[in-house]
């Protein structure tokens, strides 16, 4: 990397002022401790908000200071929008940082924050209100040339008499097609529709479910494009107007529309392909009037064609993948956009080599999730957390050993990203992570991360939207691994006990994990070793 | 408490809890040495009960690959024994009732059901939503509804009665 010698760097930081004094961190878990972590390494003070489950979390404990902000339940606390403001100006705040998810996305919160005086460390308002729908996120890509998958760019009607008018624009689509709401995210309001027979019903679910979720029934219909992989492209703009593209990332595995699983770059684009992609976020960008961090989100066809699909005006879950690959803090980047200041050097250099990108990371979502039960959440209280570390490997976790995982929020837990030389290299590092990492207490998203981390399909990047639904078989390995757990706990129960009254030729027989009889015949009427393997076993874990 | 001692030819019973718990019974000598820490596997012991300890139970979390299972562990001859009495108190139950538990907190989004409905084994009863998902609760069996305790908008928390059925 070409950094400055020590000494320059020393002098630099002296010289460079924090964008902000003091920054509000309107949002929790793991995305709250990554934000915090990047204000203290600009020199900003940070303020946690919290609910009362939260009290005492990681991230309320590294802040400079905590406000409590309600109850649990997200619409008494995390999406408050006047009491977060209130907040801000109380402690002292001069900009607040929204995370993902909650208020980050809200125009009126954004408005609000201006309003009070406040610095929101995203788009602005209008940019907000404009992408939050995604027709008019469509119109507008159209707008600026960029393809959008084939579909309706205007609310379709939903009225049983209006529907027949509405059945011409359906054929000229094809079918199987998707009735999408507007305001919709996460695939609420979304509805597969066959055949022309099913879209009356289709529609009125999905602007019934729509209205009642996002409080806006509008939908659209849109081509459901077959085995297409989903790549977005990571976005960052200054207040005077500058956009680039820092490299574009693979999220196709998914699990109801929400991500497992992320990499950069895309495995299998061309050096031409991703130039030809980070130019159509870029034009995205600029007719929305693009300031600080987002993502455009395409699909990608299966024939190599990118079509637009919507963009998130904010930093994303997966914006660690990006980082590892350039070696910018998106965080930093953001505040310092936000403070006024230009697209930074490194950024600029980023986006020059975005496209030729040296290195390759991956990121695997743990959640508090069970992968036998379609990825139900199961919350519950972690007893233990034993994180991986070493060379390229780097978690963003929200909890620690003790931290109860409440049912009022994401199951997210933490994300483990590593990153290496090339994508085989990282595929490596991943196996090796997850076998360091250590949970008791909630069943989480790890067996399906060891599973596709060697998986054939995974390995060979033949990576599609459907990869979930269409590969994973979970029974057979969730049996297999319950007898092995039976065998474990009647080992434990039995200790060594057992083992004295055994005739030598079963004694020596190899563990039921598959070692090999290491201790067999010398030393084993001692019991020197069953008796330090029986207080082993009493340890642990440690 | 006086630690049970275990002799070869004396069998234990493993039973790896959940929807469909799994079921073992081996012979102590076949249970092997206690497994040194391997990647994926995790095993601590879990709080146990009185009765557990009348019973010479105990109950272990144990990690494999990722999955997590507990898994109780006991002398197989006191199981059958209660396994007996318990089959022997069910035949004296003139109808068996069958209630559905929250097996997550939440809030309940519907209700499908009411009191006096017949349903199907997997029908769905109603939907909790929690960490923003909306999880379909299904009939554990074919039966009548002979109560409905839930609402929906009312929260519930783990292990609450939702459904009583016939």
């Amino acid at each position: 990397m070409n950094r400055p010698p020590a000494a320059l760097r020393v002098a630099a930081a002296e010289s460079r002022r924090p964008p902000f004094r003091r920054v509000l961190v309107a949002n929790r878990g793991e995305i709250a401790l990554r934000i915090i972590r990047a204000c203290h390494e600009l020199g900003c003070e940070a303020v946690a908000v919290h609910s009362d489950a939260d009290a005492g979390a990681p991230f309320v404990r590294a802040a400079d200071a905590a406000v409590r902000i309600g109850p649990a339940s997200p619409v008494e606390s995390y999406l408050r929008a006047e009491v977060i403001v209130e907040a801000a100006l109380r402690s002292g705040a001069e900009a607040v940082h929204p995370g993902y998810g909650f208020l980050s996305e809200r125009a009126a919160f954004a408005e609000a924050c201006r309003a009070a005086g406040l610095v929101f460390v995203g788009p602005s308002p209008e940019t907000l209100a404009g992408l939050g729908d995604k027709l008019a996120a469509r119109r507008a890509a159209a707008r600026a040339g960029v393809p959008v998958v084939p579909g309706t760019l205007e609310p379709a009607p939903v009225e049983a008499a209006a529907v027949d008018g509405l059945l011409a624009e359906a054929e000229r689509i094809g079918w199987p097609l998707l009735v999408k709401a507007a305001a919709g995210g996460g695939g609420r309001g979304m509805r597969r529709v066959e055949s022309p027979s099913e879209l009356p019903a289709a529609l009125a679910a999905a602007a019934h479910e729509a209205a009642a979720a996002f409080g806006d029934g509008a939908v659209y219909l849109e081509r459901l494009v077959s085995g297409a992989r989903h790549v977005e492209v990571q976005l960052l703009g200054d207040t005077a107007g500058s956009v680039v593209a820092l490299g574009e990332r693979d999220c196709s595995v998914q699990r109801r529309h929400q991500k497992l699983v992320e990499e950069a770059p895309a495995p299998g684009l061309s050096e031409a392909q991703r130039r030809a992609l980070h130019r159509l976020a870029v034009a995205v960008a600029r007719e929305v009037g693009l300031v600080n961090a987002a993502t455009a989100e395409f699909l990608w066809t299966p024939e190599g064609e990118p079509y637009f699909l919507e963009v998130n005006a904010r930093l994303q879950v997966e914006h660690g993948v990006t980082e590892l690959v350039t070696g910018l803090d998106l965080v930093q980047e953001q505040l310092r956009v936000a403070a006024g200041e230009p697209l930074s050097p490194a950024v600029l250099a980023a986006a020059e080599r975005a496209a030729t990108p040296e290195r390759h990371a991956i990121e695997v979502r743990i959640g508090a999730e069970d992968p036998a039960r379609d990825f139900a959440p199961v919350p519950g209280t972690i007893t233990e957390w034993h994180e991986p570390g070493g060379p390229g490997v780097r978690v963003d976790a929200g909890v620690e050993a003790g931290s109860r995982v409440s049912g009022d929020y994401d199951p997210l837990l933490a994300k483990l990203l590593v990153v290496a030389e090339d994508r085989p290299a990282a595929l490596d590092r991943l196996r090796r992570a997850l076998d360091e990492l250590r949970v008791a207490g909630i069943q989480t998203t790890l067996p399906f991360h060891r599973w596709l981390a060697g998986h054939a399909a995974f390995v060979g990047a033949e990576l599609a939207t459907d990869f979930v639904a269409r590969h994973w078989q979970p029974a057979e390995a969730r049996a297999t691994a319950a007898r092995e757990a039976a065998m474990l706990a009647a080992a434990a129960r039995t200790g060594s006990h057992a083992r004295k009254a055994v005739p030598a030729s079963q004694a020596g027989q190899p563990a039921h994990d598959g070692r090999g009889p290491e201790d067999a015949g010398a030393g084993r009427t001692s019991g020197w070793r069953e008796q330090g393997r029986l207080e082993a076993t009493a340890r642990w874990p440690r | 408490m006086a630690p049970l001692s275990y002799l070869a030819g004396e069998r234990l019973r493993l039973t790896v809890e959940g929807a469909e718990p799994l079921v073992i019974e081996l012979d102590v000598a076949e249970a092997g040495p206690p497994a040194e820490p391997a990647p994926g596997r995790l095993l601590r012991p879990l709080p146990v009960s009185a009765i557990d300890r009348v019973e010479g139970r105990r109950r272990f979390e144990v990690v494999v690959d990722g999955w997590r299972f507990e898994v109780a562990a006991e002398p197989a001859r006191l199981a059958d024994l209660r396994d007996r009495a318990r089959r022997a108190s069910a035949e004296h139950r003139p109808h068996a009732t069958a209630t559905v538990r929250a097996q997550i907190p939440g809030r309940i989004v519907t209700v499908h059901v009411a009191v006096g409905d017949a349903v199907a084994t997997g029908q769905a009863l109603l939907s909790i939503e929690a960490m923003k998902m909306e999880n379909e609760v299904r009939a554990p069996r074919a039966g009548t509804i002979e109560r409905v305790a839930v609402a929906s908008g009312d929260r519930v928390e783990l292990g609450d009665e939702l459904v009583v059925m016939e």
